[in-house]
Protein backbone atom coordinates (compact mmCIF):
# COMPACT_ATOMS: atom_id res chain seq x y z
CA UNK A 1 0.00 0.00 0.00
CA UNK A 2 1.35 3.65 -0.63
CA UNK A 3 2.22 5.78 2.00
CA UNK A 4 0.57 9.70 1.04
CA UNK A 5 3.12 11.95 0.60
CA UNK A 6 4.73 13.05 3.89
CA UNK A 7 5.36 16.17 2.59
CA UNK A 8 1.43 16.59 2.74
CA UNK A 9 0.79 15.46 6.44
CA UNK A 10 0.55 18.25 9.00
CA UNK A 11 3.77 19.09 11.34
CA UNK A 12 2.17 17.12 14.86
CA UNK A 13 3.39 18.52 17.84
CA UNK A 14 5.85 21.04 16.74
CA UNK A 15 7.93 18.28 15.03
CA UNK A 16 8.88 18.13 11.13
CA UNK A 17 8.59 14.94 10.35
CA UNK A 18 11.96 13.29 8.97
CA UNK A 19 12.59 11.42 5.88
CA UNK A 20 15.47 8.92 4.96
CA UNK A 21 16.86 8.81 1.33
CA UNK A 22 18.48 5.58 0.76
CA UNK A 23 20.87 4.00 -2.12
CA UNK A 24 22.18 0.54 -1.51
CA UNK A 25 24.44 -1.31 -3.28
CA UNK A 26 27.13 -4.25 -2.75
CA UNK A 27 31.01 -5.19 -2.94
CA UNK A 28 31.90 -8.54 -3.09
CA UNK A 29 34.75 -8.88 -0.33
CA UNK A 30 37.90 -8.99 -2.44
CA UNK A 31 36.81 -5.58 -3.72
CA UNK A 32 36.56 -4.02 -0.26
CA UNK A 33 39.81 -2.46 -0.06
CA UNK A 34 39.45 -0.42 -3.73
CA UNK A 35 36.46 1.14 -1.87
CA UNK A 36 36.96 1.93 1.56
CA UNK A 37 40.64 3.65 -0.68
CA UNK A 38 38.51 5.55 -2.45
CA UNK A 39 35.40 6.73 0.01
CA UNK A 40 38.85 7.78 2.47
CA UNK A 41 39.86 9.92 -0.92
CA UNK A 42 35.84 11.34 -1.50
CA UNK A 43 34.77 11.79 2.08
CA UNK A 44 35.20 14.05 4.79
CA UNK A 45 38.54 13.79 6.59
CA UNK A 46 37.85 12.19 9.64
CA UNK A 47 39.52 9.01 11.42
CA UNK A 48 38.46 5.87 9.92
CA UNK A 49 35.55 4.99 11.80
CA UNK A 50 34.67 0.90 12.05
CA UNK A 51 31.70 -0.27 14.02
CA UNK A 52 30.18 -3.33 15.30
CA UNK A 53 26.06 -3.51 15.99
CA UNK A 54 23.90 -5.35 17.21
CA UNK A 55 20.28 -4.85 15.77
CA UNK A 56 17.07 -6.53 16.60
CA UNK A 57 13.84 -6.17 14.81
CA UNK A 58 10.80 -6.27 16.57
CA UNK A 59 7.03 -6.52 15.33
CA UNK A 60 3.94 -5.94 16.68
CA UNK A 61 0.77 -7.64 15.66
CA UNK A 62 -2.44 -5.95 15.08
CA UNK A 63 -5.62 -6.19 13.34
CA UNK A 64 -4.00 -4.63 10.74
CA UNK A 65 -2.70 -6.52 7.57
CA UNK A 66 0.91 -5.62 8.20
CA UNK A 67 2.96 -5.43 11.80
CA UNK A 68 4.35 -2.18 12.86
CA UNK A 69 8.52 -2.65 13.02
CA UNK A 70 10.46 -1.33 15.14
CA UNK A 71 14.63 -1.75 15.01
CA UNK A 72 16.68 -1.94 18.14
CA UNK A 73 20.24 -1.45 17.57
CA UNK A 74 23.12 -1.23 19.85
CA UNK A 75 27.19 -0.56 19.57
CA UNK A 76 29.10 -3.92 20.37
CA UNK A 77 32.30 -2.31 20.32
CA UNK A 78 31.48 1.30 22.61
CA UNK A 79 30.19 0.75 25.98
CA UNK A 80 27.95 3.22 27.11
CA UNK A 81 26.30 4.23 24.07
CA UNK A 82 22.79 4.47 24.14
CA UNK A 83 20.54 2.03 22.32
CA UNK A 84 19.10 3.05 18.74
CA UNK A 85 15.31 2.55 18.49
CA UNK A 86 14.40 3.28 14.51
CA UNK A 87 11.17 3.52 13.09
CA UNK A 88 11.18 3.45 9.04
CA UNK A 89 7.79 4.24 7.31
CA UNK A 90 6.76 2.75 3.86
CA UNK A 91 9.17 3.71 0.95
CA UNK A 92 6.84 7.16 -0.57
CA UNK A 93 6.28 6.08 -4.08
CA UNK A 94 6.25 9.66 -5.27
CA UNK A 95 8.25 10.75 -8.13
CA UNK A 96 9.55 8.15 -10.47
CA UNK A 97 12.46 10.38 -11.43
CA UNK A 98 13.56 10.66 -7.95
CA UNK A 99 17.12 8.98 -7.77
CA UNK A 100 16.75 7.79 -3.94
CA UNK A 101 14.49 5.36 -1.81
CA UNK A 102 12.72 7.92 0.63
CA UNK A 103 10.69 6.74 3.89
CA UNK A 104 9.97 8.72 7.09
CA UNK A 105 12.04 7.70 9.26
CA UNK A 106 12.23 8.31 13.55
CA UNK A 107 15.31 8.09 15.50
CA UNK A 108 15.02 7.94 19.40
CA UNK A 109 18.09 7.44 21.66
CA UNK A 110 17.11 5.43 24.42
CA UNK A 111 18.27 3.68 27.64
CA UNK A 112 19.51 -0.31 27.94
CA UNK A 113 16.34 -1.20 29.09
CA UNK A 114 15.07 -1.14 25.57
CA UNK A 115 14.49 -4.52 24.80
CA UNK A 116 12.15 -4.88 28.37
CA UNK A 117 10.21 -2.11 27.46
CA UNK A 118 9.46 -3.38 24.03
CA UNK A 119 8.23 -6.54 24.86
CA UNK A 120 6.67 -5.00 27.31
CA UNK A 121 4.62 -3.07 25.36
CA UNK A 122 3.54 -6.27 22.99
CA UNK A 123 6.39 -6.22 20.91
CA UNK A 124 8.23 -9.95 19.90
CA UNK A 125 11.39 -10.12 18.03
CA UNK A 126 11.25 -11.31 14.86
CA UNK A 127 14.97 -11.38 13.80
CA UNK A 128 18.38 -10.39 14.82
CA UNK A 129 22.04 -9.79 13.18
CA UNK A 130 25.46 -8.20 13.50
CA UNK A 131 26.59 -5.55 11.67
CA UNK A 132 30.66 -4.92 11.45
CA UNK A 133 31.82 -2.72 9.26
CA UNK A 134 33.00 1.00 8.54
CA UNK A 135 31.64 4.32 8.54
CA UNK A 136 32.12 7.43 6.48
CA UNK A 137 30.64 10.97 6.14
CA UNK A 138 30.86 13.35 3.19
CA UNK A 139 28.70 16.67 5.09
CA UNK A 140 25.21 15.58 5.78
CA UNK A 141 25.87 11.86 3.50
CA UNK A 142 26.29 8.86 5.19
CA UNK A 143 28.16 5.88 3.86
CA UNK A 144 28.22 2.92 5.53
CA UNK A 145 30.38 -0.19 4.65
CA UNK A 146 29.29 -2.99 6.77
CA UNK A 147 28.75 -7.31 6.82
CA UNK A 148 25.92 -8.60 7.94
CA UNK A 149 26.47 -11.83 10.73
CA UNK A 150 24.04 -14.19 11.37
CA UNK A 151 23.96 -15.29 15.22
CA UNK A 152 23.54 -18.78 15.53
CA UNK A 153 22.42 -19.24 19.07
CA UNK A 154 19.95 -16.16 19.91
CA UNK A 155 20.83 -14.01 22.47
CA UNK A 156 24.91 -14.65 21.60
CA UNK A 157 26.73 -12.33 19.73
CA UNK A 158 29.78 -13.97 19.70
CA UNK A 159 28.55 -16.74 17.95
CA UNK A 160 28.05 -15.46 14.54
CA UNK A 161 28.58 -16.70 10.63
CA UNK A 162 28.83 -14.22 7.89
CA UNK A 163 25.40 -14.11 5.90
CA UNK A 164 27.64 -13.46 2.71
CA UNK A 165 30.39 -13.08 1.17
CA UNK A 166 29.73 -9.61 0.17
CA UNK A 167 30.17 -6.06 1.75
CA UNK A 168 26.58 -3.93 2.09
CA UNK A 169 27.11 -0.53 0.50
CA UNK A 170 24.61 2.06 1.71
CA UNK A 171 24.36 5.64 1.58
CA UNK A 172 21.83 7.36 3.19
CA UNK A 173 20.75 11.23 4.48
CA UNK A 174 18.18 12.06 7.23
CA UNK A 175 16.35 15.24 6.27
CA UNK A 176 13.49 17.07 6.80
CA UNK A 177 10.32 16.40 4.24
CA UNK A 178 10.67 18.15 1.01
CA UNK A 179 13.88 18.31 0.36
CA UNK A 180 14.20 16.51 -2.53
CA UNK A 181 17.51 18.17 -4.28
CA UNK A 182 19.37 15.99 -1.68
CA UNK A 183 18.76 12.68 -3.83
CA UNK A 184 20.41 14.27 -6.53
CA UNK A 185 23.55 15.28 -4.17
CA UNK A 186 23.50 11.63 -3.47
CA UNK A 187 22.79 10.09 -7.01
CA UNK A 188 26.13 12.58 -8.05
CA UNK A 189 28.44 11.45 -5.03
CA UNK A 190 27.13 7.64 -5.80
CA UNK A 191 28.23 8.41 -9.57
CA UNK A 192 31.59 8.71 -8.03
CA UNK A 193 31.48 5.41 -6.84
CA UNK A 194 31.17 3.70 -10.21
CA UNK A 195 32.56 1.16 -11.29
CA UNK A 196 33.65 -0.36 -7.84
CA UNK A 197 30.15 -0.57 -6.40
CA UNK A 198 26.52 0.68 -8.19
CA UNK A 199 24.68 2.31 -6.34
CA UNK A 200 20.94 2.23 -6.62
CA UNK A 201 17.38 2.64 -5.53
CA UNK A 202 16.48 -0.77 -4.25
CA UNK A 203 12.52 -1.04 -3.63
CA UNK A 204 12.22 -3.71 -0.48
CA UNK A 205 9.00 -4.86 -2.20
CA UNK A 206 9.89 -6.30 -5.06
CA UNK A 207 13.04 -8.64 -3.35
CA UNK A 208 10.15 -10.18 -1.28
CA UNK B 1 21.20 14.69 40.25
CA UNK B 2 20.22 13.06 43.61
CA UNK B 3 17.84 11.91 45.53
CA UNK B 4 14.38 13.10 45.57
CA UNK B 5 11.13 11.96 47.53
CA UNK B 6 7.73 13.25 46.44
CA UNK B 7 4.28 13.83 48.93
CA UNK B 8 0.70 14.96 48.09
CA UNK B 9 -0.05 16.94 51.54
CA UNK B 10 -3.48 18.61 51.88
CA UNK B 11 -3.94 20.75 54.79
CA UNK B 12 -6.86 20.90 56.88
CA UNK B 13 -9.95 22.86 55.66
CA UNK B 14 -7.94 24.82 52.96
CA UNK B 15 -7.86 24.97 49.58
CA UNK B 16 -5.59 23.45 47.23
CA UNK B 17 -4.20 27.28 46.28
CA UNK B 18 -4.26 27.68 50.34
CA UNK B 19 -2.19 25.03 51.31
CA UNK B 20 0.54 25.42 48.41
CA UNK B 21 0.67 29.65 49.40
CA UNK B 22 1.37 28.32 52.73
CA UNK B 23 4.00 26.18 51.73
CA UNK B 24 5.85 28.55 49.86
CA UNK B 25 5.69 30.89 52.34
CA UNK B 26 6.81 28.25 54.47
CA UNK B 27 9.79 27.79 52.32
CA UNK B 28 10.78 31.45 52.09
CA UNK B 29 10.82 32.33 55.85
CA UNK B 30 13.52 29.26 55.54
CA UNK B 31 15.41 31.26 53.37
CA UNK B 32 14.74 29.84 50.09
CA UNK B 33 15.37 31.25 47.27
CA UNK B 34 12.84 30.73 44.53
CA UNK B 35 14.06 29.46 40.97
CA UNK B 36 11.66 29.49 38.04
CA UNK B 37 9.24 27.06 37.69
CA UNK B 38 8.62 23.66 36.99
CA UNK B 39 6.53 21.04 35.17
CA UNK B 40 5.97 17.63 34.99
CA UNK B 41 2.97 15.93 33.39
CA UNK B 42 1.88 12.23 32.34
CA UNK B 43 -0.11 10.66 29.49
CA UNK B 44 -1.92 7.65 29.65
CA UNK B 45 -2.09 5.14 26.76
CA UNK B 46 -3.91 1.60 27.01
CA UNK B 47 -3.26 -0.62 24.00
CA UNK B 48 -6.08 -1.05 21.54
CA UNK B 49 -8.80 -2.83 21.48
CA UNK B 50 -7.35 -4.29 17.79
CA UNK B 51 -4.26 -5.69 19.37
CA UNK B 52 -5.66 -6.98 22.49
CA UNK B 53 -7.32 -10.05 20.73
CA UNK B 54 -4.10 -11.28 18.70
CA UNK B 55 -2.53 -11.06 22.11
CA UNK B 56 -4.69 -12.27 24.52
CA UNK B 57 -3.99 -10.80 27.09
CA UNK B 58 -5.93 -7.52 29.33
CA UNK B 59 -4.70 -4.59 28.16
CA UNK B 60 -1.97 -2.48 29.98
CA UNK B 61 -1.52 0.95 30.84
CA UNK B 62 1.54 2.69 29.58
CA UNK B 63 2.85 5.88 31.03
CA UNK B 64 4.09 8.63 28.92
CA UNK B 65 6.21 11.69 30.73
CA UNK B 66 7.75 14.90 30.58
CA UNK B 67 10.05 16.57 33.42
CA UNK B 68 11.34 20.27 32.90
CA UNK B 69 14.36 19.20 34.76
CA UNK B 70 15.01 16.97 31.85
CA UNK B 71 14.15 18.82 29.00
CA UNK B 72 15.36 16.64 26.36
CA UNK B 73 13.95 13.71 27.33
CA UNK B 74 10.91 11.14 27.38
CA UNK B 75 10.11 9.07 29.92
CA UNK B 76 7.99 5.85 29.33
CA UNK B 77 6.96 3.41 31.96
CA UNK B 78 4.50 0.77 33.09
CA UNK B 79 3.16 0.17 36.30
CA UNK B 80 5.58 -2.10 37.86
CA UNK B 81 7.54 -2.82 34.75
CA UNK B 82 10.32 -0.87 33.13
CA UNK B 83 10.50 2.73 32.78
CA UNK B 84 12.24 3.48 29.18
CA UNK B 85 14.49 7.01 29.08
CA UNK B 86 14.35 7.92 25.92
CA UNK B 87 14.52 11.59 23.83
CA UNK B 88 12.14 13.56 22.90
CA UNK B 89 11.11 11.47 19.58
CA UNK B 90 9.40 9.01 21.79
CA UNK B 91 6.58 11.36 20.80
CA UNK B 92 6.36 11.67 17.55
CA UNK B 93 6.60 7.77 17.72
CA UNK B 94 3.79 7.45 19.88
CA UNK B 95 1.77 9.14 17.51
CA UNK B 96 3.00 6.63 14.40
CA UNK B 97 1.60 4.01 17.49
CA UNK B 98 -1.95 5.85 16.88
CA UNK B 99 -3.58 2.08 15.80
CA UNK B 100 -2.06 0.08 18.26
CA UNK B 101 -1.72 2.44 21.63
CA UNK B 102 -4.58 4.93 22.51
CA UNK B 103 -3.99 7.57 24.42
CA UNK B 104 -7.12 8.47 27.32
CA UNK B 105 -6.92 11.83 26.49
CA UNK B 106 -8.92 12.97 29.73
CA UNK B 107 -6.84 11.54 31.50
CA UNK B 108 -4.03 13.79 31.13
CA UNK B 109 -2.43 14.62 34.55
CA UNK B 110 0.12 17.50 35.27
CA UNK B 111 1.83 19.65 38.01
CA UNK B 112 3.53 22.97 38.08
CA UNK B 113 4.72 25.26 40.36
CA UNK B 114 7.87 26.91 41.43
CA UNK B 115 11.21 25.76 42.45
CA UNK B 116 13.12 26.55 45.26
CA UNK B 117 16.55 26.22 46.04
CA UNK B 118 17.78 25.63 49.93
CA UNK B 119 21.40 25.30 50.22
CA UNK B 120 21.61 21.28 48.93
CA UNK B 121 17.85 21.09 48.62
CA UNK B 122 15.92 21.52 45.90
CA UNK B 123 11.83 21.68 46.66
CA UNK B 124 9.49 21.86 43.78
CA UNK B 125 5.87 22.33 45.17
CA UNK B 126 3.28 22.26 42.58
CA UNK B 127 -0.30 22.16 41.80
CA UNK B 128 -1.14 19.09 40.34
CA UNK B 129 -4.28 19.54 37.76
CA UNK B 130 -6.36 17.13 35.65
CA UNK B 131 -7.78 19.32 32.79
CA UNK B 132 -9.12 22.40 34.06
CA UNK B 133 -9.45 21.25 37.94
CA UNK B 134 -6.75 21.41 40.65
CA UNK B 135 -6.73 17.95 42.40
CA UNK B 136 -4.16 18.08 44.89
CA UNK B 137 -0.19 19.41 45.68
CA UNK B 138 2.96 17.97 44.66
CA UNK B 139 6.32 18.28 46.85
CA UNK B 140 9.12 17.24 45.69
CA UNK B 141 12.24 17.49 47.81
CA UNK B 142 16.13 16.54 46.07
CA UNK B 143 18.90 16.43 48.13
CA UNK B 144 21.57 17.32 45.17
CA UNK B 145 24.99 15.87 46.66
CA UNK B 146 23.69 12.16 47.42
CA UNK B 147 23.20 9.71 44.74
CA UNK B 148 22.63 6.27 47.33
CA UNK B 149 18.51 7.11 48.63
CA UNK B 150 19.77 4.52 51.88
CA UNK B 151 22.50 7.37 52.53
CA UNK B 152 20.41 10.19 52.95
CA UNK B 153 17.24 9.42 53.57
CA UNK B 154 17.03 10.20 56.66
CA UNK B 155 18.67 13.86 55.86
CA UNK B 156 15.88 14.57 53.72
CA UNK B 157 12.88 13.42 56.41
CA UNK B 158 14.28 16.00 59.12
CA UNK B 159 14.18 18.68 56.19
CA UNK B 160 11.01 17.02 55.06
CA UNK B 161 9.63 17.74 58.91
CA UNK B 162 11.05 21.06 59.58
CA UNK B 163 8.61 22.80 56.77
CA UNK B 164 6.14 19.94 56.61
CA UNK B 165 5.38 19.27 60.18
CA UNK B 166 3.02 16.38 60.48
CA UNK B 167 2.68 15.53 56.73
CA UNK B 168 5.86 13.77 56.28
CA UNK B 169 5.51 10.73 54.18
CA UNK B 170 7.26 7.33 54.78
CA UNK B 171 9.84 6.03 53.04
CA UNK B 172 9.15 5.94 49.47
CA UNK B 173 8.77 2.39 47.46
CA UNK B 174 11.09 3.35 45.38
CA UNK B 175 13.84 3.31 47.92
CA UNK B 176 11.88 0.12 49.42
CA UNK B 177 13.75 -2.43 46.88
CA UNK B 178 17.41 -0.95 45.77
CA UNK B 179 18.32 1.11 48.85
CA UNK B 180 22.07 0.85 47.99
CA UNK B 181 21.52 1.53 43.94
CA UNK B 182 22.41 4.46 42.62
CA UNK B 183 18.78 6.81 42.36
CA UNK B 184 18.14 7.92 38.90
CA UNK B 185 15.78 10.30 37.03
CA UNK B 186 13.56 7.22 36.21
CA UNK B 187 12.83 6.93 40.09
CA UNK B 188 11.58 10.30 40.09
CA UNK B 189 9.46 9.52 37.54
CA UNK B 190 8.12 6.54 39.04
CA UNK B 191 7.28 8.05 42.13
CA UNK B 192 5.65 10.61 39.81
CA UNK B 193 3.37 8.15 38.21
CA UNK B 194 2.45 6.55 41.65
CA UNK B 195 1.44 10.18 43.23
CA UNK B 196 -0.66 11.16 40.11
CA UNK B 197 -2.48 7.21 40.21
CA UNK B 198 -3.08 8.23 44.07
CA UNK B 199 -4.71 11.85 42.99
CA UNK B 200 -6.18 10.43 40.30
CA UNK B 201 -8.24 7.40 42.43
CA UNK B 202 -8.70 10.08 45.33
CA UNK B 203 -12.43 11.90 44.85
CA UNK B 204 -12.50 15.33 43.67
CA UNK B 205 -10.73 17.38 46.54
CA UNK B 206 -14.04 19.56 47.61
CA UNK B 207 -13.59 23.60 48.54
CA UNK B 208 -14.42 22.77 52.58
CA UNK B 209 -10.84 20.23 52.17
CA UNK B 210 -10.83 16.78 53.44
CA UNK B 211 -7.62 14.71 54.25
Amino acid sequence: MEAPPVTMMPVTGGTINMMEYLLQGSVLDHSLESLIHRLRGLCDNMEPETFVDHEMVFLLKGQQASPFVLRARRSLDRAGAPWHLRYLGQPEMGDKNRHALVRNCVDIATSENLTDFLMEMGFRMDHEFVARGHLFRKGIMKIVVYKIFRILVPGNTDNTEALSLSYLVELSVVAPAGQDMVSDDMRNFAEQLKPLVHLEKIDPKRLM
Amino acid sequence: MGTTCHIMPVAEGKSVQQTVELLTRKLEMLGAEKQGTFCVDCETYHTAASTLGSQGQAGKLMYVMHNSEYPLSCFALFENGPCLVADTNFDVLMVKLKGFFQSAKASKIETRGTRYQYCDFLVKVGTVTMGPSARGISVEVEYGPCVVASDCWSLLLEFLQSFLGSHTPGAPTVFGNRHDAVYSPADTMVQYMELFNKIRKQQQVPVAGIR
